[in-house]
């Protein structure tokens, strides 16, 4: 049952090996001559001015936290999806409508956001 | 027919919910629509759950029962909440939380309270109290310009989920040990599980989890800083339906653990908390100046009380509990009622100075608030008194006869500081004038509350009646 | 077969897919510059072998034998490690991916998709959702405000753009009942394609695949004109062509997943039809997949040099409140067709 699983293994340690090489080959075949000025942080040529780690806007925390609600959504779709004609065909139109009373009530709470404001980026 | 029927109650609330959502977003003047709205479905859904007492009935796989014993505490949620609502109707452009999202918030939390009373499996007490207790975390900051508010909102938020930590790591151990979740399961095998130390230690933080939002002594930190930064209504639904709902919660379990016969395990967890909560609430009150903080020690005193009956760990201590949960729910909700009608804009009017003199400026409200103060103080006529009647006979049958002493002694002490509030607006003398706000529908929810109180104090036998019919 | 068959099969498709995935890369960006070139009336890289050719051998060199910078400001592990994820999710990505039927090879049967496991779909998403990471953590451990605003914006585009993404293969779900790439394949025989029976899918899911790759017009990390390079600002060297390999890789697996779910796959409609012999009809199969992924590779292109960038309110309020509600409204629409022809 597991051996389907070997393959993908495989390929992940490949593909880690890949790219621990890839990103440190130029360590191994680029120069190293640091100094100051190459170090300092980029900000078009002038003198870096403050730091990065300040608040920044709320929009996004709004949109990590919509983004978390609406995905475990999607979670909850794929089984039914998967199993919706062989449900379909043993219980008739219920299995459809059971997922559409799930859909509307999220849509609910989708358009009280979008009513609020929600999604606006100005 | 009869499964819909029987499920009207969760039907109404979360079809309540939606229905407000849709409202708080088309219509102009959203908040008296929901207010209104929200009223009439805790009405309906409260007088549907009194009406259908006898049947009870297990519904999704025997995991939420409904109808039978569980729809006292029904009946109390809804109630409590459309006295709140009826409260806050006016109280809420004044403090500055007139939001439509109130109303739903507080349906939510219902609507958590409820799925708590009637589960039959520790997942559906878990969801339950998740609903109820992130509608609490909202409601306590709902009025972000306030810092008091936001403060009491972070609070409750950490210590609130630090609690469910708790809550959720006993179910993983009480799963662990035992195979299931299921409560009925559980109860039939619990007496072979008592030597098995991992079910032991979840049952253990399953109570732990549960005492902090039953606010009893050494998880109560959140309370008083909760109760004083949020709106005053809000409070009054914290310190009554959400006590009820964690007490719910754990008659559920414990409860149906007792009745089978099992010897009380728990005893000495419960004896020292009913203890310490007694005492430290009624002291700690004794030296506050604010009446919101005042109100929230002598509920972590009450909580104590409870606790005796949950000690006692019979049948008359589980219907003592849940008379004192009623008669509790009226006297302060009818303390905060009042409490909310004198408070004026930003937080003004809370300390004891303002109630100087009060009979003379404000008779009524003084008349409300006496009674509410007696009846919490646990004195004769009123419905407070015989809540404590009804635990500490508990307690005495199962030969605890200290710890009723104990509770005595604590009634005792907290008679001052209750007293102390009819004192000062009965017989001290002010200049300092005191503007209250009119509002006809908090002094209607004050009213009713406090007949209600008188009711059930002059009447109790018929609310035993009633409480032992549920417990068949 | 046994584990050590299976290792060495593995390893075998492994090496092979892996080789050709690297070269198409190499010459998608070779590719990509003369095309825009070609757009846009230019030349393009034409000097390094006939006609430019070697060009993409003599980026990698000159990239290999640069120097390794690590700005005083960033944090020096996480700064490493962003490269490392975006390449590992990018070179990870395919082994789900049919480009072939079943064959007889050595006399084994062997299906031409590396791992034939049956959450292919949801492996890939997940992987996809790793990717966010490499950008997020670039942008905020390099200590530079460009970066940092360009992770940002990165990590929000990308899970807006996830959601539909995701209820757009829930209609694909819906039709293959599995999640098994092999089987969802093989559930759009003939003119059976998902693109025609749900094209509000097939777009909903093209654009999100467009804004996952942070491809134009969705390239708002990497916006040159207000954020420099966005989160790569500061990486240099074999760092920098860790992201720009990755970038390149995603488009190629982006264009076959594409194929898989919508466009048929290996499918060739009516080529059971001509008598072919079994040979030459897998290998017809195969080229039809290649020739799919190729003409959705050059419309990536061709989108990137015809299109302008969106503002990012333009973007968000596209993910949020047209590609939402337009995936949702492809699911009922399949479940809907489902239960009406019975399809």
């Amino acid at each position: 049952m597991l051996t389907q699983y070997i393959p993908i293994f495989i390929v992940l340690s490949i593909a880690i090996i890949f790219a621990v090489v890839t990103v440190s080959a130029s360590k191994i075949f680029g120069p190293q001559r640091p100094n100051k000025e190459k170090l300092s942080t980029y900000e078009s040529g002038m003198k870096p001015v403050g730091t990065t780690r300040e608040r920044m806007s709320i929009k996004y925390y709004l949109v990590a936290m919509l983004f978390i609600i609406f995905d475990i959504e999607v979670v909850f779709v794929y089984p039914w999806a998967v199993n919706f004609k062989s449900m379909y065909a043993e219980q008739g139109i219920s299995v459809f409508f059971s997922m559409l009373v799930f859909l509307i009530v999220l849509e609910l709470g989708y358009l009280y956001v979008y009513k609020k404001g929600g999604f606006k980026w100005d | 027919m009869q499964e819909i029927y029987n499920l009207i109650p969760f039907v109404l609330i979360s079809a309540g919910i939606l229905v407000s959502l849709i409202f708080e977003m088309y219509a102009k003047n959203s908040k008296r629509i929901i207010a209104w709205f929200s009223v009439f479905i805790f009405l309906a859904a409260g007088f549907h759950s009194l009406v259908n007492v006898d049947n009870a009935q297990l519904f999704f796989n025997s995991m939420l029962q409904v109808g039978g014993n569980i729809n006292i505490f029904i009946f109390l949620f809804n109630f409590a909440a459309a006295l709140v609502v009826l409260m806050a109707m006016d109280y809420s452009s004044k403090y500055g939380n007139n939001f439509g999202e109130f109303y739903i918030l507080l349906q939510s939390s219902v609507l958590g309270m409820m799925l708590m009373a009637g589960a039959k499996d520790l997942f559906v007490i878990f969801l339950g109290l998740e609903i109820m207790s992130v509608s609490f975390y909202a409601l306590a900051g709902l009025n972000r310009m306030r810092l008091k508010a936001n403060e009491a909102s972070l609070k409750y938020f950490l210590l609130g989920s630090f609690a469910t930590g708790f809550i959720v790591y006993g179910i993983a151990l009480i799963f662990g040990s035992t195979n299931t979740t299921s409560i009925p399961q559980i109860v039939d095998k619990f007496g072979e599980l008592t030597h098995n130390l991992l079910f032991m230690a979840g049952i253990l933080m399953f109570l732990i989890g549960f005492s902090f939002k039953m606010a009893a002594f050494p998880f109560h930190m959140w309370v008083p800083d909760v109760y004083e930064g949020s709106a005053t209504t809000v409070a009054g639904f914290f310190s009554t339906a959400g006590k009820t709902a964690a007490f719910s919660a754990v008659i559920i379990t414990l409860g149906s653990v007792f009745m089978h016969g099992n010897a009380n395990i728990f005893e000495p967890y419960l004896v020292v908390l009913a203890v310490t909560s007694m005492l430290y609430g009624s002291i700690v009150a004794i030296a506050q100046n604010n009446i919101k903080r005042m109100l929230a020690y002598s509920s972590i005193a009450h909580a104590g009380y409870l606790m005796i009956g949950l000690a006692s760990g019979n049948y008359e201590g589980i219907a003592g509990i849940i008379f004192y949960l009623a008669a509790y729910t009226f006297m302060n909700l009818g303390a905060f009622g009042v409490v909310a009608l004198i408070e004026g804009k930003d937080e003004t009017n809370l300390t004891f100075e303002s109630y100087t003199g009060l009979s003379k400026k404000q008779p009524f409200l003084a008349a409300m608030l006496a009674i509410c103060m007696f009846s919490l103080a646990g004195i004769p006529p009123f419905a407070g008194f015989f809540g404590k009647y009804y635990i500490f006979i508990a307690a005495i049958k199962s030969d605890l006869t200290w710890l009723a002493i104990v509770g005595v002694i604590s009634s005792v002490i907290s008679i001052y500081f209750y007293l102390r509030v009819v004192v000062i607006m009965y017989f001290n003398e002010t200049e300092i004038d005191l503007t209250v706000q009119k509002s006809n529908y908090g002094l209607l929810a004050v009213v009713i509350s406090v007949i209600l109180v008188i009711i059930i104090g002059i009447a109790p036998g018929s609310l035993i009646d009633l409480i032992s019919s549920f417990l068949k | 077969m046994s584990i050590l068959e299976i290792i060495l099969f593995t390893l075998g498709k492994v090496l092979v897919l892996l080789t050709l995935i690297l070269l198409s890369v190499s010459y998608l960006v070779y590719f990509e510059r003369r095309i825009s070139a070609w757009i846009q009336n230019r030349l393009g890289p034409n000097r390094v072998g006939w006609q430019g050719v070697l060009q993409p051998f003599a980026d990698i060199f000159k990239l290999l034998l640069k120097e390794d910078i690590v700005p005083d400001k960033a944090n020096k592990k996480i700064h490493t490690l962003a490269p490392i994820i975006a390449l590992f999710v990018a070179f990870s990505t395919y082994a789900v991916i049919p480009f072939g039927p079943t064959v007889t090879l050595f006399g084994y049967s062997v299906p031409l998709v590396v791992a034939d496991i049956n959450i292919g779909i949801l492996y890939v998403l997940a992987l996809s959702s790793i990717g966010v990471y490499a950008m997020t953590l670039a942008g905020w451990s390099s200590g530079s405000k460009y970066s940092l605003l360009g992770g940002i914006r990165s990590s929000a585009q990308m899970i807006s753009y996830e959601v539909s993404m995701g209820f757009s293969v829930g209609g694909v779900l819906l039709l293959s009942q599995s999640l098994r790439p092999t089987e969802i394949v093989l559930a759009q025989s003939g003119w059976m394609w998902n693109a025609f029976i749900q094209p509000i899918g097939f777009i909903t899911f093209l654009v999100a695949s467009f804004a996952e790759t942070n491809r134009l017009p969705f390239d708002l990390p990497e916006a040159e004109p207000e954020l420099v390079g966005g989160f790569h600002t500061e990486y240099s060297s074999m760092k920098f062509a860790g992201f720009f390999l990755a970038e390149y890789a995603n488009m190629i697996i982006a264009s076959a997943l594409i194929v898989t779910l919508y466009l048929g796959g290996w499918q060739l409609p009516l080529i059971d039809t001509f008598g072919l012999p079994s040979g030459i009809v897998i290998t017809l199969q195969i080229l039809g997949f290649v020739l799919k992924m190729g003409m959705l590779l050059f419309f990536f292109i061709w989108i990137r040099w015809t299109l302008p960038r969106f503002r990012y309110d333009q973007l968000m309020s596209l993910g949020w409140k047209v590609m939402f509600p337009l995936s949702l409204i492809n699911l009922i629409w399949v479940a809907v067709l489902i239960m009406v022809f019975n399809i």
